[in-house]
């Protein structure tokens, strides 16, 4: 329950930490909020000798509007997010999702840029972003870049983000008149979820689909877009018909997980279940 | 008319746990302290082969290490106690695993360290070579001829059965018009008190004498424990503030006692070791997983002649707890029902799992379990109402006092009352009719009602039913003591002779104790912790078996009562007065109609301790009083007989249970929309105390029916090492439960006290059961086993079972 | 190696110097001596090691010390004042929203946190509120029942 030993430094600058994480890239891990990278640290499964402290580089916090974009600094809480008046009108999504994230005390120390660098397989910020197309900052020895999230989750805890690369920002779209919802199976509260739903839907005056958008986690090694049911949503009126035969197809070349919280039956059933609510969700309120 | 017992008072304990100055054992520090980890197995099942220190030993901040080896060398193996008794070749049980690990998490061994990291990185150093052998997760294939045995002098997995039978079973199954039969099981889990194991070991080589700090239950076990193993005769135990105990702290943990000081020994220092959350969920004991067939022999009225039930019990990786799952089942045999003739067989089977120990209500939710579930399948079979079906075979108010067919004497309880109540709260018959439509409507709701009985105050010879061959009973009743003090300035100090582990013992106390002596609540306080060296302990001491409202209600009453005594001859004394005309109100010791004849606690005390003058000759200086307290309406059947029969336990608290609930035909959650509980803890003595342990036992019951549990894979290892794993509930999962109290007051307790600290965690896993496959009756289900996890719910509802058993 | 670090705790400045590995509820209860904070599960799942961070309830045990640098912090033992239980802590004995006592900490702290920000709740928000705060006695009820006692008392004033 107690970590191996490391070397503690917090650097004050990005490019002090991208240069000290060059300089360690062998054993090195950034501290963000804590709250995923703590428990295996405790529990000996990451053993890092180095540990790069990002809390104290100014302006990592910030939630700012940038024409039809915001911009989410990594070091933004999930209870940040969860209480922004900006986000509530213009991404509701967003705290959408950031209310249903484990319990008040992790939401006040965990952060949107840790949670998407760690890619948790069942982390709802994974299937969030992907909804919403984002796009994450990645900052790094030769400078900052900015990545499609659909390109950056790889596969169970495991992203393109290299040993020397901070992931400093989100940028989410102004989703403005869409309907959005986020739909979560947790059997406890505080714990994982064993189905997270994030949904984004376009619908124009006549009430069809124009745009459809989900995202899925907790069913395989990492968060991901539904193919066949965002096509069989968009184009037509989401009628309790339609979003079934879309539902159904939820987990279509999906290997789906089995733990103790499910076997993959139950948890496919259960993903089709939660693809239904979160879009009846978000097209009722 | 009491003035103190059965009114509200204000918290002794709250004070100091709002302000964080509660006095746990982690919060000591003694000088030269050094931290402990230890050793484990992380195979469930294998041959220890070698076990190398020498890199631990090296460490510059290592004091001591603790091998297989040292415990050989240095220990003695635990007699073994009266739930191994019936084991057909004794078996050595050291504190440690010495060359063979059974399950993960088994303790081989120990590192004590200048710090706790150090300890930790120290014990990554220790080399330890295996041999992993087949693990054994499951009942029915563990007693297989093929399956690896655990113990090699047992050659078997089924390491005991046993029977008993009372009444005439063969007769009652003859003469019945049909036979009702279930298979039914129940789940591994347990209440995973939130603060773990903590001991602290300090041994003065010199006087040869060992103190332990512990966070214990029954300090008879950590005593024994350690004379036993160590050899030692000068063995001190303390006992501060405990986190929750559950019955989890009593028995495993007297093999980590045992192991921290030998580290204390080797080191020469004092040793603390702090259990980790992991360690606790894989190793600390579980309540065992029963695998149960029954039959019940019932007539066409809904009466029930008989019952026989066969269980096996997977007692997990170790032989000194195999039977009391089994023999608990004693205390509520009947439960609340007259049925003349029972036929109860054990079978203890060892696995590779976590040993058992006797969590919350130990083998009488299991009792429960079985009939309230037969009660709902008799009412089935007959096509009668589950309520009718129960009604028709309470016993009745006014049988009471009454002699159950093992034994037991329940003392008072309207059964047939507590049920009236309960169906008019929940107006039963407009709920049904209101379900009905519901039903119709498509949505799945039910509800289930049950009752059960709930024993109090442990007979610790109750297992010599089982055990015909064991002569003299190492306990039989129970003895328990107190002290109470009258201090120099008037106040009361209480030493109880139990330790707690947060059932406001002290504010109890003090609300008797201020009710017999004439004193107030606010003037008393209780010395805690428990000390073996000063307390006033037997072997009823023990914060377990319901046993508080008995034995140390019993002892405070005992010395408040001796105490009064004296005070009231030395009052008399000085006031030149009658003792008999005096009487006591608010600490004062008056003359009735003469207001200038009164003395003072505060003056008495004073005189007591130093003014000898004053005291009458025949009296003792000084104002305290100790008593011991034996239940005096033990027999018969204190010590059983031929015919088997027993006092299991010795009062009788009774609740009727009704869950209310509704099922999410999609997912399979079960949402509980009410659940109450009209209650008989007999004279109630604080409102909240009770109410407060009325509503922790439900939800827990209520928790375990719904899906907390240890799960372990195939190969035996433990999937469910983390609270969130586990699936222990937040206040977001919990429902509200409602208490409603018709106490009917025990005739044989100085108060007319009952238990009431397990009650609710016995029927409730059955009340769920029940309003589940009520709320499933259009689809045919049956619910025969614990848990009903959501995708349980679900696949019984959609007839889909799991092709493949994963978990265990 | 050790770091220095200054925390300012239940109102008093700390200089101490501490090993980056250590958690801040051990360091807060071994080096400073405040014990009240409790440790259940080390992984940041029970909330008995609830304190007070810049204001805001966090897991102590989910922290390193060496984090806590310039940051302050306020304990249970921070509450009460001279030994006059606050509006929570009040309520709580009040109402018996305890039996061991392991979580009380915890719970009161975010429950103080709670009606800090939302001093009129309702029982789902205190649930909700609540649900990083295990506690295996109690069953929750008569700790909701405090909460609501203490929002009721301090709207009353």
């Amino acid at each position: 329950m107690i970590p191996g030993s490391f070397e503690y430094y917090a650097p004050r600058s990005l490019s002090d930490a991208v240069k000290f994480l060059a300089e360690h890239r062998d054993d090195v891990k950034i501290l963000s909020g804590g709250q995923s990278l703590l428990p295996l640290m405790k529990m000996r499964l990451s053993k890092p000798a180095y540990i790069v402290d990002i809390g104290r580089i100014p302006d990592l916090d910030k939630i700012t509007e940038q024409g039809s974009s915001l911009v989410i600094g990594a070091l933004v809480t999930h209870e940040q997010i969860e209480h922004s008046a900006l986000l509530k009108q213009k991404c509701p999504l967003l705290p959408q999702t950031a209310t249903t994230i484990a319990d008040v005390q992790v939401r006040n120390r965990g952060t949107l840029g840790g949670s998407v660098a760690h890619a948790d397989p069942a982390g709802d910020w994974p299937a969030a972003v992907l909804a919403l197309d984002a796009e994450v900052q990645i900052a790094g020895p030769s400078g900052q870049r900015w990545l499609k999230c659909s390109d950056f989750f790889l596969g169970l805890l495991m992203s393109v983000l290299e040993p020397d690369e901070i992931v400093t920002a989100v940028r989410v779209p102004v989703t403005g008149g869409d309907k959005t919802a986020y739909q979560k199976a947790a059997p406890r509260s505080s714990g994982f979820a064993v189905v997270g739903v994030a949904a984004r839907f376009a619908v124009d005056a006549a009430g069809v689909c124009t745009r459809a958008a989900i995202g899925i986690t907790g069913v395989t090694d990492k968060a991901y877009r539904p193919q066949r049911t965002e096509e069989l949503l968009t184009g037509k009126k989401l009628d309790a018909n339609v979003i079934q035969q879309a539902a159904a197809e939820a987990t279509r070349n999906i290997d789906v997980i089995e733990d103790i919280n499910g076997s993959s039956e139950y948890r496919g059933h259960l993903t089709q279940v939660y693809v239904t609510r979160a879009i009846e969700a978000a097209l009722h309120g | 008319m009491a003035k103190f017992v059965g009114s509200k008072t204000r918290s002794q304990e709250g004070p100091r746990h709002v302000t964080g100055r509660g006095l746990y054992t982690d919060d000591f520090q003694l000088p030269g302290m050094l931290q402990a980890m230890i050793l484990r197995s992380p195979h469930a099942h294998a041959k220890i082969l070698s076990v190398d220190p020498s890199e631990a030993v090296k460490h510059p901040n290592v004091f001591a290490v603790v091998t297989p080896d040292d415990v050989k060398k240095m220990t003695k193996p635990f007699k073994p106690g009266r739930y191994a008794a019936g084991l057909k070749r004794p078996i050595d049980e050291y504190a440690g695993a010495i060359d063979r690990a059974r399950y993960v998490g088994e303790p081989l061994g120990a590192v004590a360290a200048r710090d706790r990291g150090t300890a930790e990185d120290a014990l990554e150093l220790i080399q330890v070579e295996y041999d992993p052998l087949r693990a054994n997760v499951d009942v029915r294939e563990a007693i297989k001829p093929s399956a690896a045995a655990l113990f090699d002098e047992l050659g078997t997995n089924l390491a005991w059965t046993g029977s008993l039978q009372y009444g005439d079973i063969d007769a009652a199954f003859k003469s019945a018009d049909r036979v009702v039969k279930e298979s039914l099981k129940i789940h591994r889990y347990s209440s995973t008190p939130l603060e773990p194991f903590v001991i602290i070991a300090s041994y003065d080589a010199a006087s040869k004498r060992l103190t332990v700090w512990v966070t214990a239950q029954v300090p008879e076990v950590i005593y024994d424990g350690l004379r036993e193993a160590l050899g030692l005769q000068d063995i001190r135990v303390i006992i501060p503030d405990v986190g929750g105990g559950f019955g989890q702290k009593i028995h495993l943990i007297r093999k980590y006692v045992v192991l921290v000081s030998l580290l204390a020994i080797k080191s020469g220092r004092p040793v603390k070791w702090v259990e980790d959350r992991s360690e606790h969920m894989m190793a600390g004991g579980h309540a065992c997983n029963q695998e149960v067939e029954a039959e019940a022999a019932v007539k066409n009225d809904g009466t029930v002649l008989g019952l026989k039930f066969k269980e096996y019990d997977d007692v997990g990786g170790t032989i000194s707890t195999l039977t009391i799952h089994f023999t608990n089942k004693l205390n509520n045999l009947s439960n609340t029902y007259k049925t003349p003739a029972i036929y109860m067989e054990g079978n203890a089977v060892v696995t590779n799992k976590c040993p058992v120990i006797p969590n919350r209500g130990i083998g009488k939710p299991g009792m429960c379990w079985i009939w309230e579930r037969m009660m709902d399948r008799v009412a089935q079979a007959l096509n009668m109402s589950p309520v009718e079906v129960r009604r028709k075979n309470l016993i009745q108010a006014n049988e009471m006092p009454y002699q159950t067919i093992s034994g037991n004497v329940y003392d008072s309880g309207d059964y047939p009352g507590l049920l009236k109540t309960l169906l008019e709260k929940i107006s039963y018959e407009k709920l049904l009719e209101e379900q009905t439509q519901a039903r119709a409507q498509g949505k799945l709701v039910g509800v289930g009602v049950v009752i059960g009985v709930e024993p109090g105050g442990r007979n610790a010879a109750r297992d010599m039913a089982i055990f015909p061959e064991m002569q003299n009973p190492p306990g039989s009743g129970g003895v328990n003591g107190a002290k109470i003090k009258l201090e120099k300035n008037g106040t009361l100090t209480l030493h109880l002779g139990s330790p707690n582990c947060g059932q406001a013992h002290e504010t109890t106390t003090a609300q008797v104790a201020a009710e017999v002596l004439g004193s107030t609540p606010d003037k008393f306080s209780t010395s805690i912790p428990f000390d073996s060296d000063l307390s006033a302990w037997g072997v009823a001491a023990a914060n377990s078996g319901n046993n508080f409202h008995l034995y140390d209600i019993g002892a405070v009453h005992g010395a408040a009562s001796k105490l009064r005594e004296k005070i009231l001859k030395l009052a008399a004394f000085n006031l030149k007065a009658d003792a008999a005309e005096l009487t006591i109100e608010d600490s004062v010791v008056k003359v009735p109609g003469n207001t200038a004849k009164q003395i003072t606690f505060a003056e008495l005390g004073r005189i007591a301790y130093n003014n000898q003058h004053l005291i009458p000759a025949d009296l003792e200086a000084g104002l305290e009083a100790t008593f011991y307290y034996t239940f005096p309406h033990a027999n018969p059947n204190i010590v059983p007989g031929a015919d088997r029969k027993v006092r299991a336990q010795f009062t009788f608290s009774a609740g009727a249970h009704a869950a209310i609930v509704e099922v999410d035909k999609n997912t399979g959650s079960v949402h509980v929309k009410r659940y109450i509980i009209v209650g008989d803890n007999g004279t109630i003595i604080n409102p909240d105390v009770v109410n407060g342990q009325v509503y922790g036992s439900a939800a827990h019951g209520i928790a375990v029916a719904l899906g907390e549990g240890f799960m372990y894979s195939p190969e035996g290892q433990p999937l469910t090492i983390t609270y969130l794993d586990y699936g222990k509930c937040s206040t977001a999962e919990t429902p509200n439960v409602e208490v409603v109290h018709q106490p009917s007051p025990s005739p044989f307790t100085p108060l007319g006290q009952k238990a009431a600290g397990e009650g609710a965690a016995i029927p409730s896993p059955a009340a769920i059961a029940s309003a589940v496959e009520d709320a499933l009756r259009d689809y045919n289900v049956k619910v025969t086993d614990l848990p009903l996890t959501p995708e349980a719910v679900w696949r019984l509802l959609n007839h889909n079972p799991e092709k493949e058993r994963r978990i265990f | 190696m050790k770091q220095k670090i200054r925390v300012t705790i239940n109102g008093r400045l700390y200089e101490e110097e501490v090993e980056p590995r250590i958690l801040l509820a051990h360091f807060l209860r071994e080096q400073i001596g405040l014990t009240g904070t409790h440790v259940g599960c080390v992984i940041g799942e029970c909330g008995a090691c609830s304190i007070l961070l810049d204001g805001k309830v966090v897991k102590s045990c989910l922290h390193f010390a060496v984090q806590a640098d310039g940051r302050e912090i306020t304990t249970i033992e921070g509450l009460a004042k001279d030994g006059e239980l606050n509006p929570v802590q009040e309520a709580f004995v009040k109402n018996y929203a305890f039996q061991c006592g392991y979580c009380t900490p915890g719970m009161v702290m975010t429950s103080h946190a709670l009606l800090k920000t939302n001093p009129d709740p309702s029982e789902e928000e205190i649930r909700k509120a609540l649900a990083g705060n295990l506690c295996m006695c109690t069953g929750y009820v008569q700790i909701v029942n405090a909460v609501k006692d203490a929002a009721k008392g301090m709207k009353n004033g």
